[in-house]
């Protein structure tokens, strides 16, 4: 029984026997955000592909010796939400990192390894109709973004709209937020 | 499809044929049929085997041990067909048989014969092949209390629950890489369906409706792919209650691609659940519109209602999107069997 490929171009073998199935050449940085009553939570899983790889982690091992230390995992966290520019309402608001963890630096040579950044903005008191928005610079020559909000748990809170550029490093979820009168939300 | 494969297919075709008056007496509904052959494949394991092969119902951490990526890069648990002898290998196959309609068992087979293909022309490289898929059991077989089936390893991952005479597929990813080859002479393309019944939907809407359809954004992977059980996230497109009925029966029957793998008595139950949500049914496309003649699509689409989420999103890695193809099917109401009645 004889089997073929109709396009052979669909193969791409990597040095070392790696190949297919995970990221080549993409920064991948997948946020996904839920809103709550008085602060936004994200979620960041961050997964460099094989091509890029050596960028991020020079930028994570700063000390090139290999090892990602416990200091180079909260520097370059926090050197993630500080290429985010965020926004509530129009006014510049500063994230305040909660969690990281960070792969084996093996992993992440082979397109495998995810980080993951969860980080929260505080709400102060708005409107019932409120905008945030999210500017993602974080190595921006070779990333591919993904931003995405959780259906809100709260039913005070009802989403509006999501809109994004065609890369979606820019973000803005406009929602509707009653105080306590459900009815009140459009 | 080489003659070793050729010959456990058949196996399992003669284990069918000897197991049904069997199952006619005995196992007379679909469950009583998956738990007979689930019974029938644990018998032919040995001590060490079985201990591999079983785990806790409620094991979160075996529940969650799914990916899109080949076995040898993130490592599933259970035995894997590489491990079984012909015999074995055949009562596995005829469980996993028996838990999917004959569609859905013929796609996890050509998902399978994709990987052997990526081995064969990586010069046999060992991260792949049809030998590299897991099968788990978590419970206890039985026709009354819930377990679970699973069975998957690289573009596959079935988790299958199994509750009275319920039957549920969700989580599962279903990929394919190629997405396109030949076997014998035929052109096989194991999620052609579902680049096809979408890519006519999406020609079926009218041209507003294509504009609230088409998001203007690109979506590099899949939103709620391994690792993102539990999540819902706000829908976006168009909802089917603006979808006039022929629109609505098409995108049922795209959706059908997903809910029809599973045996059929549970397929009828589950798109009658789906069909009542029908109108709260949100459909997104993102990428080039058109797929050329025979090909699959490059575009990313996402089906969301209050039960569903389906994913489609062609990757670039290997090169041609339109040749690797993950795609995902969820219950966010009642992934592994967690919602109510399953428990």
């Amino acid at each position: 029984m004889k089997t073929k490929f109709i396009v052979a171009t669909g193969i791409l073998l990597l040095p070392g026997g790696a190949a297919f199935g995970h990221r080549l050449d993409e920064y991948l940085q997948a946020t996904i955000i839920s809103v709550e009553k008085d602060h936004v939570h994200a979620d960041m899983r961050l997964v460099p592909g094989v091509a890029v790889s050596s960028i991020v982690l020079a930028s994570i091992d700063t000390n090139r010796d290999g090892v990602i230390s416990e200091a180079e995992q909260r520097t370059y966290a926090e050197l993630v939400l500080r290429d985010l520019s965020i926004t509530v309402d129009g006014q510049s608001t500063k994230p305040t990192l909660i969690s990281w963890t960070f792969p084996a630096p093996e992993e992440m040579k082979e397109g495998l390894g995810v980080i993951d950044i969860e980080f929260k903005v505080e709400l102060m008191r708005g409107g019932p109709e409120r905008t945030i928005a999210i500017e993602n610079h974080h190595q921006s020559a070779i990333s591919a973004y993904l931003v995405n909000c959780l259906i809100p748990r709260d039913p005070n809170i009802r989403v509006l709209s999501q809109s994004r550029n065609e890369t979606q490093s820019l973000y803005r979820l406009d929602y509707a937020q009653a105080d306590g009168d459900v009815s009140a939300l459009p | 499809m080489n003659a070793r494969w050729k010959k456990r297919v058949q196996c399992i075709g003669i284990l069918t044929l000897m197991s049904a008056p069997f199952t006619a007496g005995a196992a007379s509904t679909a469950t009583a049929q998956i738990v007979s052959a689930a019974n029938a494949f644990l018998s032919t394991l040995d001590v060490k085997q079985r201990q591999s092969a079983l785990f806790e119902f409620d094991d979160e951490t075996q529940r969650a041990r799914w990916s899109n990526l080949p076995a040898s890069m993130v490592p599933r648990a259970g035995v894997s067909l590489k491990e079984l002898n012909d015999a074995q290998r055949s009562a596995a196959l005829a469980l996993v048989s028996s838990a999917l309609s004959r569609r859905g068992f013929e796609k996890v087979q050509e998902i399978m014969e994709g990987d052997e293909i990526l081995k064969i022309a990586g010069g046999n490289n060992p991260i792949f092949g049809k030998d590299l898929y897991y099968i788990s059991i978590l419970g206890t077989p039985s026709e009354k209390t819930p377990w679970m089936l699973q069975f998957g390893g690289h573009h596959l991952a079935l988790n299958i629950t199994i509750a009275g005479e319920r039957g549920l597929l969700t989580p599962s990813l279903i990929g394919a890489q190629p997405a396109l080859y030949t076997s014998n002479g035929k052109t096989i393309r194991p999620l052609g369906q579902e680049s096809d019944k979408a890519l006519a939907l999406l020609t079926a809407l009218d041209v507003s409706q294509r504009k609230q359809t088409i998001l203007s954004f690109r979506l590099a992977d899949l939103v709620l792919g391994p690792g993102q059980d539990g999540k819902t996230i706000q829908p976006e497109g168009l909802k089917a209650s603006a979808m006039n009925e022929r629109q609505r029966a098409m995108l049922l029957d795209l959706i059908s691609e997903w809910t029809s793998m599973i045996h059929e008595a549970a397929a009828v139950a589950r798109l009658a659940e789906l069909k009542a949500d029908i109108d709260e049914t949100w459909f997104a496309w993102s990428g080039p519109a058109t797929a050329a003649q025979g090909q699959n699509i490059t575009a990313y689409y996402r089906i969301q209602g209050p039960h569903l989420v389906i994913e489609y999103a062609p990757q670039r890695l290997g090169g041609d999107p339109s040749m690797h193809v993950h795609t995902m099917y969820r219950d966010p109401t009642n992934d592994y069997g967690r919602g109510p009645g399953t428990k």
